[in-house]
């Protein structure tokens, strides 16, 4: 059928009987809408070979420094191993704060936002894309930085608990995406702050996730942010069960009840955002700011 | 009217005298970088109330001084001030150093992609790299703030001692007005990179300042890198910057440049530069960034124009 003919719908159909979707159709339409935002994403990696020094290479040097201020302190070698995971996992956070937080900000000063809205989808199937194609970017951001550094500062893991681990690792993204899927529907009610926001959030949140050390170190304020930062969270858990029995990691809850806060963090971030998506949308509607540009 | 009245114009108004745009002079120059500045500022500040741009301005740098404080009072507890010091100092100027290399690196991408004013701004009389530094020289001055802050708040939170009447002023002075151009160079050398690719260049100026903490001695001494990276690290005008700035207000405390083990205490026999040494030292390596930077713009600038870049928009 013509692309005109197939517009027109089916000849001597009510229009209307045409504008009710099965339920198959509306999941296969979203679906289609999550894939389609993954895309530019997954693809886009290769059309821009410069990422790899930018993403790969110097991160690694930023790792590196951070490791070689605990050699300069003669730092027990366990240190190392916790700036090389550090290191590794910050990756999903600078991705969830400039890719998924300011992304809506960016579509609406791109002119790109009406049409998602004006498209027959549910606006959390691209946010879905959008986290989908962000993970595997910053995914191969994280196993670089985690393996080379891991063989040039000779870090030795100590795992015990694989399953668990894998578990884990799972849900700290499901927790991480699903902050960044509720945040980038707060995003969308602002203007600049946005923009300014998302660049506040890496090193102060880096500083109370305990980046480069044990979060438990910073007590009343580490506790607050494994109750609150999925990154603080994922991060200790992941530190207790891949230097597993190391006493400098005491004094945080276990890596199970941990793993089930992320579970929780999950199913708030998700639900926030998905209620939040609705009634920003409606707000911004309101104030008539879903297609102002360049505020 | 004959055809050279009509290509002359209305004989009231101004005569378009072409060597005006053909050839700025210092005049114009300076009022184009003046410009420029003020709304990199304006860029800068205007979007919240001073307050919120107080606490956006200072808390990177303090959190970022205290991921290092912390780190320090891990492992070695209280008892290294001098660390300590050396740490507190290298980190704040971080603050100003990142800055100043985002600058011009983020005007290529917001005036290019968020705000699309940069094919107007190119076709306007004031050199592009003049205004890209004005915009650079402005992110410079709201990072230099951060900077002072973080210092402020070392000294009366984390009891970082500094002697006033010891501080070397005309040092610190020289060593912060020699260090301005190679930061907003090396900021330009970024822009010409981001004018080449697409939107998610957004990180590359922090990625590029992380990877710079490692060869600057910022939070360590350069002692502790093999000698080939020294040698890079001894060849960046920043790395002499933080050390002068260092020598100047903790006078007598450790050297990021020399030290036990150190290439410069191998090749010179000196424990640590001195005063003129670094002074030099920031200058000539200065100078070298500052005109390769200006070299790679231009080129950088010319395939932009031929590609069709500079008004390019991208997404992902």
């Amino acid at each position: 059928m013509s692309a005109p003919a197939a517009l027109a719908g089916s000849p001597g159909r009510d229009p209307r009987a045409d504008a009710e979707w099965s339920r198959r159709r509306v999941l296969g339409n979203n679906l289609r809408a999550l894939v389609g935002r993954a895309y530019p994403r997954i693809r886009g990696m290769a059309g821009e070979p410069s990422w790899v020094l930018f993403e790969i290479l110097l991160p690694f040097l930023t790792t590196s420094a951070f490791v070689l201020v605990y050699r300069a302190l003669a730092a027990p070698e366990a240190y190392v191993g916790f700036v090389v995971l550090g290191g590794a996992l910050s990756a999903f956070w600078l991705n969830v704060v400039w890719m998924m937080a300011s992304q809506l900000y960016w579509e609406k000063s791109q002119g790109n936002l009406e049409l998602y809205f004006a498209a027959p989808m549910n606006l959390m199937s691209v946010l879905l894309g959008m986290a989908i194609g962000g993970l595997v970017m910053s995914s191969t951001r994280a196993i670089a930085v985690l393996v080379v550094a891991s063989l040039v500062y000779g870090v030795a893991f100590d795992v015990q608990q694989w399953l668990l681990l894998g578990v884990v690792f799972l849900l700290t993204l499901t927790a991480l995406y699903g902050l960044g899927m509720m945040l980038a529907s707060l995003f969308l009610l602002w203007s600049r702050e946005a923009w300014n926001l998302a660049n506040l959030m890496i090193e102060p949140i880096w500083f109370v996730s305990g980046l480069n050390f044990p979060v438990g170190r910073l007590g009343m304020l580490g506790a607050l942010a494994i109750a609150t930062i999925p990154f603080a969270v994922g991060l200790d858990a992941m530190r207790q069960l891949v230097f597993a029995g190391q006493a400098s990691l005491l004094g945080t809850p276990s890596p199970e009840a941990e793993a089930l806060i992320l579970v929780g963090m999950t199913v708030v971030f998700v639900a926030l955002a998905r209620w939040m998506m609705r009634t920003i949308e409606r707000m911004a509607r309101g104030r008539g700011s879903l297609s102002i540009r360049w505020q | 009217m004959s055809a050279s009245e009509r290509a002359r114009g209305d004989p009231g108004a101004t005569p378009f005298v072409p060597s005006i745009v053909a050839e700025a002079g210092a005049g114009d120059t300076l009022r184009a970088f003046r410009t420029a500045a003020l709304l990199g500022w304006r860029v800068e500040s205007n979007w919240t109330d001073p307050a919120l741009f107080f606490i956006y301005t200072v808390a990177r740098p303090i959190a970022s001084l205290l991921l290092f404080v912390v780190m320090i009072q891990i492992v070695g507890g209280g008892a290294n001030d001098e660390i300590r010091a050396f740490v507190i100092l290298g980190s704040s100027l971080w603050a100003t150093l990142v800055a100043g290399i985002a600058g011009p690196a983020w005007s290529v991408l917001e005036d290019r992609e968020r705000y699309r004013m940069l094919k107007y701004l190119y076709l306007s009389p004031a050199s592009f790299l003049v205004l890209l530094v004005g915009r650079g020289v402005a992110r410079l001055a709201a990072g230099a703030i951060g900077t002072a802050i973080a210092l402020v708040f070392a000294v009366l939170v984390l009891g970082l001692r500094v002697d006033v009447a010891r501080v070397d002023w005309p040092l610190l002075l020289t060593t912060l007005l020699l260090g301005i151009p190679p930061i907003v160079a090396i900021g330009v050398l970024l822009g010409a990179v981001c004018l080449q690719t697409r939107q998610e260049s957004w990180s590359y100026p922090d990625a590029f300042a992380g990877s710079m903490f490692l060869v600057t001695g910022v939070v360590f001494p350069l002692a502790v890198l093999p000698d080939p990276v020294e040698v890079v690290g001894l060849l960046n005008p920043i790395t002499w910057w933080i050390a002068g700035v260092r020598q100047a207000v903790l006078p007598g405390g450790p050297t990021s440049v020399g030290g036990e083990g150190s290439l410069w205490t191998v090749v010179t026999g000196s424990a640590s530069p001195d005063a003129a040494t670094v002074v030099f030292a920031l200058f000539a390596t200065g100078a070298l960034i500052t005109l390769a930077a200006t070299a790679i713009f231009r080129l950088s600038e010319r395939r932009a124009r031929d590609q069709g870049l500079l008004d390019r928009t991208t997404g992902s």
